[in-house]
């Protein structure tokens, strides 16, 4: 169907446009040879990092036990790299996590990529994008495929560089920035597929997600996250102008199951934000777990983590695939620490629900229906006066990535329990954007380790401090490594939770540490900021 | 002739676009750049445009979310920002746009939409305001949203702050070409005789209507919270809620009601220590934890909390001395936390009761 703000039918393959330059690509890069194996996209070795979350999987765990809890202790800085140590003097959180790729790390803040040497933090080159505006609130990173890189800027643009020198091969617009949309993930790559997705929730515009061609950068096919008129799920917006304009946009991580050949990703808040008086319903499809084809855009099921959304819940946490146990039966499964303070497992074939429960503080909900979605409490959505919710609008858990072990079974995750006061500021009959928020608040967060199999949580370490959005890395060696409220970048034991090492960055981690091994020596890197900082085992054995 | 003229406004309304590209120099903007830089870009701000009340709220909200701001860099960090981003001069109407609207202006920290967007005229809004009223409003609507969901169909009239002519035009660029095709007005003429400079103006109204929409528009203050029973508060505040067990309705909280409007106050009573800025903009300076460390010998130390994290501890003793203290095993720490029993009530008390203590409160001008 057609959405009438965009003239691209839904879900339907659209015929490439050559354009003079991209005929011009696609020689290019017949001549440039060496093609990154897709084999190294779906089992990565212990020497890469091939894209945002590692692996398709999203688990964020690493096969490395060099560095392992016996011998934690003598870790230490390998490199330092400060993005605003430039001229032009800029700064900026480090958001992305850094792709590795033949012993280089490529990373990004809005506007800008890296290309830093992985064994010592030596810049090889950098990338400006000129601006044409857009939020600059931080940019997850890049996609490889072939002799490219891939990043999305926040004025809208898919921009494809050489891998080799950052020199630019073509970009492509992937939004309407007159509509407030903005550029922020990092894309995934699919086979041939370069998957993008849009943010954006300051107009009442709708969400979706596009596939890209590798070599033209020519859009594929697009996937409105609202319902065909006539569908039986339209019948959860009151009617199809509020569902066009209903949000859902796709700023989250995507996962990707080669076997089933599915795509997964989150959907974030309808639109109106806070305000739900126009748009009665549940309004999918946002705040929901999506699995589409990629090769068609099709989608194959849906589960909605916050139905009807009036808290800005966004529910892109990663969609982590967990190849798990659940009653002696081997399961592909679905795990998702949402913002709303649930964890849900759902099987990952179809989309049922396994498993709901509370992971943090969450007063919203009036329990768990048939589906195992939570059912919102009308006495919580904001109120005029005020209405005291927890979690936050900050949520209980939010972008950065968790992370499972396979070793132990256990989902960690940087936890809050927090609380604010949610107000409608607009009372007009019809509400547009925002019209209201939230103010305050308090938080607690901690580290969760997380039964996979029945949500439970098995052990809680307490942060000293408010809060921390730092992401999650697992270990072979038994390790978790994570920053906490203090500004340390720490590692704890992956079993118990006790912490074991600890380095104060000067500034809390603000991405997922990652952890990869080159000539032997095993690094785990993390950013903190404006700074990205490498860790070995510098000391000769 | 009239081509000309058209270019010129566009050539002058351009240059007016242009927003700054570097920090102003200006007491307090070190410690805006020490406290906001570790996370945002500096030049995120650029732009916005926001009183000091909205800055306090802004920045307050920010240490909810982790920003490490001390009571006494609070209020220069917002002295700073008040004073460099001030509010947008209001239209002469003075029912246009209100402080911090503008596409600059979004919440959480956020410079929004495309670098080259209209910067709206005030006086041409209000002019603007008068032609929309005389020929649009029917059909479209007092704020532009379009017509009521029961309007007849001989006035029902899209959506204008969700239209894609309004939302891609500059200056009239778009909505000019979209009116000389005609199209029927409230007094019957064809909108193809309207002369540009109405059309420069409801430009401005329209672009006017869309910046209200955003975040920091006049729709970002909570409407009334004064809803609460006075009588019902204070039995709460002196019987389950325990209130009376730190605070006295003559003693600390004599005149509460006077230091802080009904919003700050609500925020403040529930939420103790977040920072706020009182009335007059004083800010409020929040009671410190308290910390005793014995370590496994020497004497037990009791001060203000500087630091605690899962290694080491630090605080500042009665003489003023900064002290820390690796945690082993054996060194035994205590925290007092002043705000311990509000955090205890995020659990126990119900919305209708946050409300009626707040009454109670107003009550203590």
């Amino acid at each position: 169907m057609r959405n009438p703000i965009f003239p691209i039918t839904r879900a339907m393959p659209v015929r490439v446009v050559s354009r003079a330059m991209a005929a011009g690509v696609l020689v290019a890069s017949g001549l440039a040879g060496q093609i990154l194996d897709p084999a190294r996209l779906v089992h990565p070795g212990t020497d890469a990092w091939p894209m945002y979350n590692g692996d398709y999987s999203g688990r964020r765990f690493s096969t490395l036990a060099k560095v392992n809890a016996s011998n934690i202790d003598s870790l230490s800085l390998a490199w330092v790299f400060r993005i605003g140590a430039g001229e032009s003097g800029f700064s900026g959180a480090i958001k992305a996590t850094p792709v590795l790729l033949d012993g280089i790390l490529y990373f990004t803040i809005p506007d800008h990529v890296w290309a830093i040497d992985a064994r010592d933090g030596r810049e090889v080159w950098n990338y400006t994008w000129q601006s044409r505006g857009g939020i600059h609130i931080g940019n997850r990173g890049v996609a490889v495929s072939g002799n490219w890189l891939y990043f999305e800027t926040p004025d809208c643009n898919l921009v494809s560089l050489n891998l080799k020198d950052g020199t630019e091969r073509w970009h492509t617009p992937i939004c309407d920035l007159d509509q407030f949309y903005f550029g922020s993930i990092a894309p995934l790559v699919i086979k041939n597929h370069v998957i993008t997705g849009v943010s954006g929730d300051d107009l009442d515009i709708p969400g979706y997600i596009e596939s890209h061609d590798p070599e033209t950068g020519a859009v594929q096919w697009r996937w409105y996250t609202h319902p065909n008129t006539g569908d039986a799920e339209a019948k959860t917006w009151p009617n199809s102008d509020a569902m066009m304009h209903g949000g859902g946009m796709t700023w989250g991580p995507s996962t990707y199951d080669p076997e089933l050949n599915l795509l997964y990703f989150g959907t974030g808040n309808p639109q109106p934000v806070i305000a739900g008086k126009a748009r009665q319903g549940d309004n999918l499809y946002t705040e929901s777990i999506v699995a589409l084809n990629p090769d068609t855009g099709r989608m194959a099921w849906y589960f909605q983590s916050s139905p009807h959304d009036t808290h800005d819940w966004d529910a892109i946490e990663v969609p982590m695939l967990i190849d798990g146990t659940i009653g002696g039966r081997p399961r592909k499964l679905l795990a998702q620490a949402s913002r709303n303070g649930y964890f849900f497992l759902l099987d990952r074939t179809d989309g049922k629900n396994l498993v709901t429960a509370k992971f943090a503080k969450a007063n919203w909900s009036k329990g768990i229906d048939a589906k195992g979605q939570p059912i919102p409490d009308p006495a919580k959505m904001p109120q005029p006066n005020g209405a005291l919710v927890s979690p936050n609008q900050g949520g209980a858990a939010n972008w950065p990535p968790p992370s499972f072990s396979p070793l132990t079974g256990l989902f960690y995750i940087n936890a809050s329990d927090a609380w604010s006061i949610y107000y409608i500021y607009d009372d007009d009959e019809k509400p547009e954007g925002w019209a209201g928020n939230d103010r305050g608040g308090f938080s607690q967060t901690s580290l969760e380790a997380i039964d996979y199999r029945s949500g439970k949580i098995v052990w809680s370490h307490k942060w000293e401090g408010p809060g921390t959005r730092a992401g999650v890395l697992s270990t072979a060696g038994n390790l978790i490594f994570t920053g906490d409220a203090a500004n340390n970048f720490v590692a704890l034991n992956a079993t118990s939770g006790e912490p074991l090492w600890h380095a104060n960055l000067g500034s809390g981690v603000t991405n997922g540490p990652i952890a990869y091994e080159l000539d032997g020596t095993q690094y785990v890197v993390a950013g903190a900021g404006d700074t990205l900082w490498g860790f070995s085992m510098v000391r000769k054995p | 002739m009239r081509q000309t003229v058209w270019l010129i406004l566009g050539i002058g309304a351009v240059a007016l676009a242009c927003r700054a590209q570097t920090l102003p120099d200006a007491p307090g903007k070190a410690a805006y750049q020490r406290a906001c830089g570790t996370c945002h870009a500096a030049e995120m701000v650029l732009g916005r445009a926001m009183n000091r009340d909205q800055w306090g709220a802004e920045v307050a909200d920010m240490i909810t979310k982790g920003a490490k701001i001390g009571d006494a860099d609070f209020p220069v960090i917002v002295d700073y920002l008040a004073r460099s981003f001030p509010p947008a001069p209001s239209p002469a109407s003075g029912s246009g746009r209100g402080a911090g609207a503008g596409r600059g202006g979004g919440g959480g920290g956020l410079t929004m939409g495309p670098n080259d967007q209209q910067v709206v005229d005030p006086a041409a809004e209000a002019r603007g305001r008068t032609v929309y009223i005389a020929e649009c409003v029917t059909c479209h609507g007092s704020k532009a949203r379009g017509s009521r969901d029961d309007a007849p169909d001989i006035s029902r009239g899209p959506d204008l702050v969700r239209s894609l002519v309004v939302l891609h035009d500059r200056y009239g660029g778009a909505i000019g070409p979209f009116l000389a095709k005609g199209h029927p007005m409230q007094s019957g003429k064809s909108s193809a005789s309207l002369a540009q400079p109405q059309i420069l103006d409801l430009s401005h109204f329209l672009h006017a209507m869309v910046d209200e929409t955003l975040r920091g528009g006049p729709y970002s203050q909570p409407v009334n919270v004064l809803t609460g029973d006075a009588n019902a508060g204070q039995a709460f505040f002196n019987g389950v809620g325990r209130c009376g067990a730190c605070h006295s309705p003559t003693g600390d909280l004599a005149h509460i009601a006077a230091k802080y409007d009904p919003v700050a106050l609500q925020q403040k009573l529930v939420f103790p220590r977040t920072m706020s800025l009182g009335r007059g903009g004083r800010a409020a300076i929040s009671k410190p934890v308290m910390v005793t460390v014995t370590p496994p010998s020497g004497a037990r130390v009791t001060g203000i909390l500087v630091h605690v994290d899962d290694f080491n501890v630090a605080l500042r003793d009665e003489s003023g001395t900064y002290r820390s203290w690796k945690r082993t095993p054996g060194l035994k720490l205590e925290k007092k936390d002043p705000y311990a029993a509000h955090v205890e009530l995020l659990e126990v008390y119900t919305d209708k009761n946050i409300h009626d203590v707040l009454a109670y409160l107003e009550t203590m001008k």
